[in-house]
C-alpha cells in the first residue's frame, strides 16, 4: 500500500469487551510493534496532596505480578529487545511499550500478565517512592525544567493543571500501597482504556492481541471528566526562581490560552505560529537573527482537554535578561493589538499545510493523533480536517482570536536566574507589574 | 551475449543514462555511477559528480516525505587551539545570506515549503539536512549548492551569531552540571588530540572570531570533493540526479589540506579531576581511552556497554539503583569517533552518597568483565536491545538518511549500521571478555567529580 493511500484513512478501530477501544495503524515498513496501553484519565485525577498518584501506580505494574518479581519483569523485558515506559499527562496515563515483531507474542503475554496480576510489593513500592523522589531532586539541575513546573504551578495555582504530574517530594512520599490498590481498582479497568498498536501488525491479529490484554481486567466505567475549567488571577506577576551562579536565565511568560473546541482555536494555532512557532517567526526573528540574545525564542499553544496555557520562552544571558523580557513583552503586545498580517498569514498557512506530511510519515504518529483524540476529549475531525481548517483561516480571523483569547495584561513571567543580580532590572523590565516574588530552586 | 551481461551487471541501465545524460557536460558536471549496496531491505545507489561531489541516493516510498543531508568532513578536529569553535560557528552562519539570497530568506523559503531544516557539527563532521515533501526536494538542492559556494560572511552577521553562539554555550555547557563535567572529561582525558576540546569551543575562542577567520575556514573546507550529500526518500532517482548536476556541477574541487593531527600517546595512569557546581548530588564520570568506530573492537564494546548499562536488567543500572540504590541515573557510551575516544560511565549520586561510593561498585564490575565471562543471557539481552536501538534509528525518512551520512563520512560505509549489527550478533563472551581486559584498564581511565557547592545544596539532597 501506498504511503498516500496508508495516510488517507484513520487507524481501524476495534471495540472491545467492557467498553475499551483498540486502535491500529499498521505498517510493515521495519519488523518493529509498538503497543500503547492507555487510561482516560491521568495526573489530574490525583487525589488532593497524592500528586505522581497515577505515574507512581502504573510504574509499579512492572515492579511485580503474579509468578514474578520485578527483578524477573526487567530480565524479560529486555530479554525480548523490548522496551516499556510509562507517560504520564494531566488527561492520561500510559504504558508504551515497543518490541522487535519476532518478539510480540512475548510482550503481549508479559504486559498481559502485568496488567491483570500485579502484586503490587510494598517493598517494591517503597524503592519506586526513593526512586521518584531522587528524580524530582535531581530534575532541578535542569533550569528550563525547574522554570516550567514554576509556570505551571503559578499559573494554574489550586487547579489540577498546577500540579505536577511527577508529583513532588512531599506527595510522593505520602503515597501508600492502599493509595494504589484504590487507583488500579478504579482505573485499570476496561472502560478506561484505550489501547493502541502500531507497527508490523495486521488487523485480524490486532484485535486478538488487544482482547488478551484487557480479558482479565473488572469491566469498569471510564473516569469521570469533572476536572474544571482552570482559572488565573488578573494582573502582571513576576516569579523569579533564584539558583546561585547562573550566567544565563530561562524566561517563561505564560497566560490563558486556548481550547480544541473553541470557534477559532485553529486560528489563534495560525497566529501563534506566525509570532513564535518556526524559525522566522517574529520572535526569532527580533530575540535571535537581530540581537543575538537567545539560542532560541519560541511561543506556544499547549492542548488538554480544557482552555490551557499559552507560554512564550526564551533563554538569554543574565545581563541580557530584563532587555530580553522586556522586549517580547513589546512584541507580545504588539502581536495582541495589531494582529498578524495577510502575508505573515499566507506564509504560515503554507508551511503548516505542507509540513504536515512530517505530522504522519511514521505508523506511531498516525497512532498517536487518533489516540489524542480518543484520550484528550479532541473534536472528532481535529487532525484529519487539520490543513482544511488551516487554510480557511483569514488573516482577520486569525488577528481577532489572538485579541479575544490572549491577554497581556494579566500574565505571569517566570524566570530562572540569580536574583541577587536580575530582580531588579526584571521589575523595570514588565509596566502595569502588580506583584513580585521570589522563590528558591528547590520550591515545590 | 551483450543483453546477458546486462542482467548480470545491474549498474549498467544507470550506466548507460548516466553516458547519455552527461552528453556535453563539463567534467566537473558528469555523473558517475559507482554501484550500490543493500540498506535494509532496500538498494543504496553511489554516484559522484566530475568535481568530487558524493551522491548517495535510497528511494523510500514509506511516506511522501524526503530528507535531503549534506554531510562535510570537518569538525572539531580540523580546529587549532586559540580557535575552537570555529566549525560549530561557521555551521551557524550557513543560515544567513548568500549572494543570491537575503539573511533569512534560504529559512524562509524552506519554511514556506513546508520543511524542517537544520545542522549540527562535532568532532569529525558537520552535516546539514532539509526534510521536506517529496515533490519539493529540488528546493533543498539549489538553496544547499548555492550556499556551498556562494555564501556572505560579513562583520555585522558574525557579531551576532558568535552571540547566539555564546549564549548556546550558556545553555548547553556553562549552565549544565552534566555538560560542563563533560567537556571536563576530554579535556583531561586528551592531551594531544584535538578531541580535547569542545565542539563548541571555548568561550573565549568564540568571542575572538573575526570574519576573516570564517571565510579562510569556507574556503578550505566547504568543497563539493570535501562533501557527501545523501538524499532518502519518495524520491524518482534521475530526476534528483540531474537536479544536482545542474545545481553543483559548476562548483569547482579544491585540494582540501591533509590532517595534521597528533596521535593521542598511551595514557599510562589515572587522571582524576573535580569541580563544584551548585547540585543538590555527586556526579561521577569514569572514562577509558576507547576503540575507534572502525576498530573491529568497537561493536565488542558496545555489546559491553550494554550488558553494563543497557535497560533496569543491566549490571549496573541493577547493582547501583535497584539493589544498593547508591545512584539515580546510570549511563554508558562508547564514543563513535573516527579516531579512538573514549568509554564513558555516567553515574548520578543519590542523596548523600558519593561518588567514591558509585566508583567502588563499578571497578567491582570492571574486574568482574575482565575477570570472567559474560553469561549467555547477558549477551542475548545486549544483543536483543542493540537490534532495537538500529531498528528505531530507522522508523523515520530523516532517520535512515542520518545513518547512511554518519556512517559514510566517519567510516566510508553508508550501510555500517547493518554491519554493526551482524557484528554485534557474532560478538561472544570471551570477546566481551578480551576488550574488558584491552580497555578497561585503570591506569588509561579518568574521573570527573562533580561536588555539591554549597551546604544548603547538600541539604536538599537529605
Amino acid at each position: 500500500m501506498s504511503a498516500a493511500k496508508s495516510r488517507a484513512r484513520a487507524p481501524v478501530r476495534f471495540d472491545l469487551d467492557g467498553g475499551a477501544l483498540a486502535l491500529l495503524e499498521a505498517s510493515h515498513a521495519l519488523p518493529l510493534v509498538s503497543i500503547v496501553v492507555a487510561l482516560r484519565s491521568g495526573s489530574a485525577a490525583d487525589p488532593t496532596g497524592k500528586s505522581g498518584l497515577a505515574r507512581i501506580a502504573m510504574r509499579m505494574l512492572r515492579r511485580g505480578c503474579e509468578g514474578m518479581i520485578a527483578e524477573q519483569i526487567d530480565f524479560r523485558i529486555d530479554s525480548l529487545g523490548a522496551e516499556m515506559a510509562v507517560d504520564t499527562a494531566p488527561s492520561t496515563v500510559a504504558i508504551h511499550a515497543q518490541v522487535i515483531s519476532r518478539s510480540v507474542g512475548g510482550l503481549v503475554e508479559l504486559l498481559t500478565r502485568l496488567l491483570t496480576t500485579p502484586t503490587f510489593p510494598i517493598d517494591e513500592l517503597e524503592r519506586l517512592k526513593r526512586e521518584t523522589i531522587a528524580e524530582i531532586v535531581e530534575a532541578r539541575d535542569n533550569d528550563r525544567v525547574v522554570g516550567q513546573k514554576a509556570l505551571q504551578r503559578t499559573l494554574f495555582e489550586d487547579h489540577a493543571y498546577g500540579r505536577n504530574s511527577g508529583g513532588t517530594v512531599e506527595s510522593v512520599a505520602s503515597i501508600t500501597r492502599d493509595d494504589v490498590m484504590a487507583f488500579y481498582r478504579r482505573y485499570v479497568v476496561q472502560g478506561n482504556i484505550v489501547v493502541g498498536i502500531s507497527g508490523d501488525m495486521d488487523a485480524d491479529q490486532a484485535p486478538v492481541v488487544a482482547r488478551a490484554l484487557i480479558a482479565g481486567l473488572s469491566r469498569g466505567a471510564p473516569a469521570p471528566d469533572d476536572v474544571p475549567e482552570p482559572t488565573m488571577r488578573r494582573g502582571r506577576r513576576l516569579l523569579v526562581v533564584d539558583k546561585p551562579e547562573r550566567t544565563q536565565t530561562q524566561i517563561l511568560v505564560g497566560t490563558m490560552g486556548t481550547s480544541t473546541h473553541d470557534d477559532d482555536h485553529v486560528a489563534l494555532v495560525v497566529a501563534n505560529a506566525v509570532f513564535g512557532g518556526t524559525f522566522t517567526s517574529r520572535l526569532m526573528k527580533e530575540v535571535r537573527s537581530k540581537r543575538g540574545w537567545s539560542y532560541g525564542a519560541s511561543a506556544r499553544t499547549v492542548v488538554d482537554r480544557r482552555r490551557q496555557a499559552w507560554v512564550m520562552w526564551t533563554f538569554p544571558a543574565a545581563e541580557d535578561a530584563a532587555a530580553c523580557l522586556k522586549l517580547t513583552l513589546e512584541l507580545m503586545g504588539t502581536w495582541v493589538e495589531k494582529g498578524v498580517t495577510p502575508r505573515e498569514v499566507a506564509f504560515i498557512e503554507r508551511y503548516l499545510v505542507r509540513s504536515h506530511a512530517f505530522e504522519v510519515d511514521t505508523a506511531a504518529k498516525r497512532l498517536h493523533q487518533a489516540l489524542d483524540v480518543e484520550l484528550l476529549a479532541l473534536p472528532a475531525d481535529y487532525y484529519s480536517s487539520w490543513t482544511d481548517r488551516v487554510r480557511a483561516v483569514t488573516p482577520e480571523a486569525a488577528s481577532a482570536a489572538v485579541r479575544n483569547r490572549i491577554h497581556p495584561a494579566d500574565l505571569l513571567a517566570v524566570v530562572v536566574g540569580t536574583a541577587a543580580q536580575v530582580l531588579a532590572p526584571l521589575r523595570e523590565a514588565i509596566p502595569d507589574l502588580a506583584e513580585a516574588s521570589v522563590v528558591p530552586f528547590d520550591a515545590e | 551475449m551483450a543483453a546477458q551481461r546486462t542482467m548480470r551487471d545491474p549498474g549498467a541501465a544507470r550506466r548507460a543514462w548516466a553516458e547519455q545524460a552527461n552528453g556535453e557536460a563539463v567534467p566537473s558536471a558528469k555523473l558517475t555511477y559507482e554501484g550500490s549496496q543493500p540498506f535494509g531491505g532496500e538498494l543504496l545507489h553511489r554516484w559522484r559528480l566530475g568535481n568530487g561531489l558524493t551522491v548517495l541516493l535510497l528511494v523510500d516510498g514509506a511516506a511522501p516525505v524526503a530528507s535531503y543531508h549534506t554531510w562535510f568532513k570537518v569538525g572539531s578536529r580540523h580546529e587549532r587551539p586559540g580557535k575552537t569553535g570555529l566549525a560549530h560557528l561557521f555551521e551557524h552562519l550557513m543560515f544567513n545570506e548568500t549572494e543570491s539570497l537575503k539573511a533569512g530568506t534560504f529559512d524562509r523559503k524552506l519554511e514556506e515549503n513546508g520543511a524542517e531544516t537544520n545542522a549540527a557539527t562535532w568532532v569529525d563532521w558537520t552535516y546539514y539536512y532539509e526534510s521536506l515533501p517529496a515533490e519539493r526536494v529540488k528546493l533543498a538542492i539549489q538553496l544547499e549548492a548555492e550556499r556551498m559556494t556562494r555564501l556572505v560572511l560579513r562583520e555585522p552577521q558574525v557579531a551576532s551569531e558568535k552571540e547566539v553562539v555564546a549564549n548556546e554555550r550558556r545553555y548547553r555547557v556553562d549552565d549544565d552540571v552534566e555538560g560542563s563535567a563533560n567537556e571536563l572529561l576530554y579535556k583531561t582525558a586528551f592531551s594531544q588530540h584535538p578531541y580535547q576540546w569542545p565542539t563548541i569551543g571555548w568561550m573565549e575562542d568564540i568571542q575572538g572570531f573575526t570574519p576573516e577567520d570564517c571565510v579562510a575556514f569556507y574556503r578550505t573546507y566547504y568543497a563539493p570533493n570535501n562533501a557527501t550529500v545523501v538524499v532518502v526518500g519518495d524520491i524518482r532517482e534521475r530526476d534528483v540526479l540531474l537536479a544536482i548536476r545542474n545545481a553543483y556541477g559548476t562548483i569547482a574541487a579544491q585540494a582540501i589540506p591533509a590532517e595534521d593531527i597528533d596521535p593521542e600517546p598511551v595514557q599510562l595512569e589515572r587522571r582524576e579531576t573535580e569541580v563544584r557546581k551548585p547540585t543538590a548530588t555527586e556526579k561521577l564520570l569514569v572514562a577509558f581511552k576507547g576503540p575507534a568506530l572502525g576498530d573491529a573492537d568497537h561493536a565488542v564494546a558496545t555489546v559491553l556497554n550494554e550488558v553494563l548499562f543497557g535497560g533496569r536488567a543491566s549490571r549496573l543500572y541493577k547493582t547501583l539503583i535497584v539493589d544498593r540504590e547508591l545512584a539515580t541515573d546510570v549511563r554508558g557510551w562508547v564514543s563513535t569517533f573516527r579516531d579512538p575516544g573514549l568509554f564513558e560511565c555516567w553515574a548520578t549520586a543519590r542523596g548523600t552518597h558519593t561518588t567514591h561510593e558509585i566508583q567502588a561498585v563499578m571497578d567491582d564490575a570492571f574486574a568482574r568483565l575482565r575477570a570472567d565471562v559474560v553469561s549467555p543471557e547477558e549477551l542475548a539481552r545486549a544483543k536483543a536491545r542493540l537490534e532495537l536501538g538500529l531498528l528505531q534509528q530507522l522508523e523515520t525518512i530523516p532517520g535512515k538518511a542520518e545513518q547512511i551520512g554518519f556512517f559514510e563520512t566517519v567510516l566510508g560505509d553508508p550501510s555500517h549500521a547493518f554491519r554493526r549489527v551482524e557484528a554485534f550478533r557474532r560478538a561472544t563472551e570471551s570477546d566481551v571478555r578480551r576488550v574488558a581486559r584491552r580497555y578497561l584498564r585503570d591506569e588509561g581511565s579518568t574521573v570527573v567529580r562533580v561536588l555539591p557547592e554549597s551546604g544548603a545544596a547538600r541539604e536538599a539532597a537529605q
